[in-house]
């Protein structure tokens, strides 16, 4: 109905987007953080920290969430813009996720789907890797793989950089 | 913000009915005359006039309802009260099965997304029946919800109303000015804060003459109070500062240095000074304490001439109209100041018009509804003293149907005088024939009971002397019939008689023959 109504939905994003970002600010999760751009409220970059005990722990990665105009309705569009070696993660940064596909539901939020992600890091749903290679060497090299994530890395000063 | 009284739109049709209500009660104080003034709109009309379709009416004003999801609160809502869809206090709540709660609109969009049947609550993904599992919130929910304090949505083109949510579509509906409407410019199709409606269309382009900034003229205003950087000024006469655009009311009233006369110069005082000293002389001259109540005397006067005016026309008029009745209906009569009677029930008094007899055919005659009119008054000449013939007719018009209602309200008495007669009548003539009915039932049964004599008779008379016995007895039964004195029975018993005397089954068929006779 007010879906049809694309300037209704355009401030209903905004509005959302808005209280978000209040949320965000008034009550920060460890390890993670995310903020519009300054131009458009409906881009934002993102970071989360590895978790802790595993191959990704005290590294930092940028990420980049674009939010439709339907939002919250359907899933925000998330990157990796840091390179990672993950099975569930392209080389361009696209994520295989089934929260933010199909299983995507309106009551998710920016800290729910950083959360999300970084459980992923620590434990990566093999059955349907997007890198084969990485979802290999989860199962048989820890060393291999872990020298491999360290190899691909970027931090984000070195991101700006380039 | 909030005014006591609600502030109808310029075109509310609100207003329109309480004037249509004037004109029809204008109307009725005029009905005791024969219909109405000639030249005044009939009801018909006025209903005309104000309906939709009018060229006076404008398109109505339609106003944008206040979005819930949108609105700002003051404090920050218990997060117990959060969609967590739209991430604000829940509008119109549901409840689903597994006890989530949800915006009604805001679950109805997350639906949208899904197939028929593969609802899912996006809380918990159980499965949801759309058309059972919606479920009302308990009413302490909503009323917690009403109760929360919002700001006014147009906040920021300056109201400063705040109030429990619940009140939040009455003040922009009805109370708030700020509230943007359509143009009143038919040619255009932007917005306008309810306040400046009455303006006009003020989506045109001017440039501030202090700044020379282009802006629309409806946010110079604005413009000139905050934003222009030229927007003070010094007063010259007491050198205060003030905003340009408040210099001309500041003169005029609040500027203690300008030159002022006393407030009694209306009733000749002749003091003038700067406004501070004038005060000072208004506390001590009488003069200027009687200016306002003389102002409001002669307001009051010029109030009723203007209501006079009018009301000598309606005198007018009528006068004119009633002169032209009398004239209508007595044409031969040479002296047109008798009193006006019935038009319909005109007497043989009235073809002899001594004036000693008036008195007596006034009292005899139903109320007059109209007065005496003085002899002087009534021009005597053929052609009625109208404005135009138009007049003429319309009043001829009127009293033709008042003459006809008359007539419609006697025939209606009569008819019903009738109808009550001829059920009278009739139920006199149901009276007799239930007692006739009687009569007859009785006859019928002392028959009876004689025919049952007659065959017992018979047959404990034996085969040998049934002929004679029966005769006998049927002779008898008729002679007893006769002395009871129906005399139609009689009749019946000789028939029996002759029956009688034939064979024993032909006798069953007169029997029955007499059974039709008696039904």
């Amino acid at each position: 109905m007010a879906l049809s109504n694309a300037n209704n939905g355009a401030t209903n994003v905004a509005a959302r987007l808005q209280k978000e970002l209040m949320d965000i600010m008034t009550n920060p999760t460890p390890g993670i953080t995310a903020f519009p751009s300054s131009e458009n409220l409906t881009i934002w970059t993102a970071t989360i920290e590895g978790p802790s005990g595993t191959p990704y722990e005290a590294l930092v990665f940028k990420l980049s969430f674009e939010f439709p105009a339907t939002y919250p309705y359907s899933p925000p569009n998330v990157l990796f813009k840091t390179p990672i070696y993950h099975p569930n993660v392209d080389f361009s940064g696209r994520i295989c996720l089934d929260i933010l596909k199909d299983k995507w539901s309106a009551v998710y939020n920016i800290g729910t789907v950083l959360l999300s992600l970084q459980s992923l890091l620590g434990e990566p749903n093999n059955s349907s890797p997007l890198n084969g290679e990485a979802a290999e060497l989860w199962d048989n090299d820890m060393l291999e793989y872990k020298r491999k994530v360290a190899a691909r890395h970027k931090t984000p000063e070195e991101l700006d950089a380039a | 913000m909030s005014s006591p009284e609600p502030i109808p739109p310029p075109n509310d049709r609100r207003g329109s009915r309480a004037s249509s209500n004037a004109d029809i009660s204008v109307q009725d104080g005029n009905g005791v005359m024969v219909g109405g003034p000639p030249g005044s709109p009939s009801p018909l009309q006025i209903r005309a006039s104000n309906s939709l379709n009018s060229k006076n009416r404008r398109r109505p004003i339609a106003k944008q309802p206040p979005d819930v999801h949108l609105l700002e609160y003051c404090h920050t809502p218990d997060s117990n009260l959060v969609c967590l869809i739209c991430h604000s206090p829940f509008d119109k709540p549901v409840k689903l099965l597994c006890d989530h709660y949800f915006c009604r609109q805001c679950l109805e969009h997350a639906w949208a997304a899904q197939q028929d049947g593969e609802k899912t609550c996006p809380t918990c993904r159980s499965k949801v029946d759309v058309d059972k599992d919606l479920r009302p919130v308990p009413r302490i929910i909503e009323t917690m919800l009403d109760e929360l304090v919002v700001k006014c949505p147009n906040s920021k083109s300056g109201c400063d109303w705040s109030d429990q949510r619940a009140n939040v579509h009455d003040h922009v509906m009805l109370y708030c000015v700020y509230t943007l409407v359509q143009c009143p410019s038919y040619d255009c199709r932007l917005h306008i804060s309810q306040k400046d409606f009455h303006k006009g269309c003020l989506h045109y382009t001017v440039s501030c003459e202090n700044c020379h900034t282009s802006m629309m003229m409806k946010d110079l205003e604005g413009h000139q109070r905050t934003d222009c950087p030229g927007r003070s000024t010094n007063c010259p006469h007491c050198s205060a500062e003030v905003l340009r655009l408040d210099f001309q009311a500041h003169v005029k009233e609040a500027c203690p240095k300008v030159v002022i006369p006393c407030s009694g110069a209306v009733l000749s005082c002749t003091f003038t000074a700067e406004r501070a000293e004038v005060a000072s002389h208004q506390e001590t001259c009488v003069v200027a304490k009687l200016a306002p109540h003389f102002q409001e005397q002669q307001a009051r006067i010029e109030r009723s001439e203007a209501r006079l005016e009018p009301l000598s026309r309606r005198v007018g008029i009528l006068e004119d109209g009633l002169s032209n009745i009398t004239s209508m209906l007595y044409p031969a009569n040479s002296e047109p100041s008798l009193p006006l009677s019935e038009p319909l029930d005109p007497t043989s008094l009235e073809a002899f018009p001594p004036a000693h007899l008036t008195a007596a055919s006034d009292f005899r005659l139903s109320p007059n509804p109209f007065p005496s009119v003085p002899q002087n008054d009534v021009p005597q000449t053929t052609q009625p003293p109208f404005d135009s013939q138009i007049h003429h007719l319309l009043t001829m018009h009127d009293s033709l149907r008042e003459e006809v209602s008359r007539i419609t309200n006697a025939l209606g008495e009569l008819d019903g005088r009738t109808n009550m007669m001829i059920i009278n009548e009739s139920q006199r003539q149901k009276d007799e024939m239930l007692h006739t009915n009687a009569a007859i039932n009785s006859m019928r049964m002392q028959l009876h009971w004689l025919m049952s004599a007659t065959l017992s008779n018979r047959n404990a008379a034996g085969s040998s002397t049934a002929r004679a016995s029966a005769s006998t007895a049927a002779a008898s039964g008729s002679a007893n019939s006769a002395t009871r004195g129906a005399s139609a029975s009689a009749g019946l018993g000789n028939r029996a008689t002759a029956s009688a005397t034939l064979h024993a089954p032909l006798r069953r068929l007169s029997d029955s023959t007499r059974q039709d006779t008696k039904l």
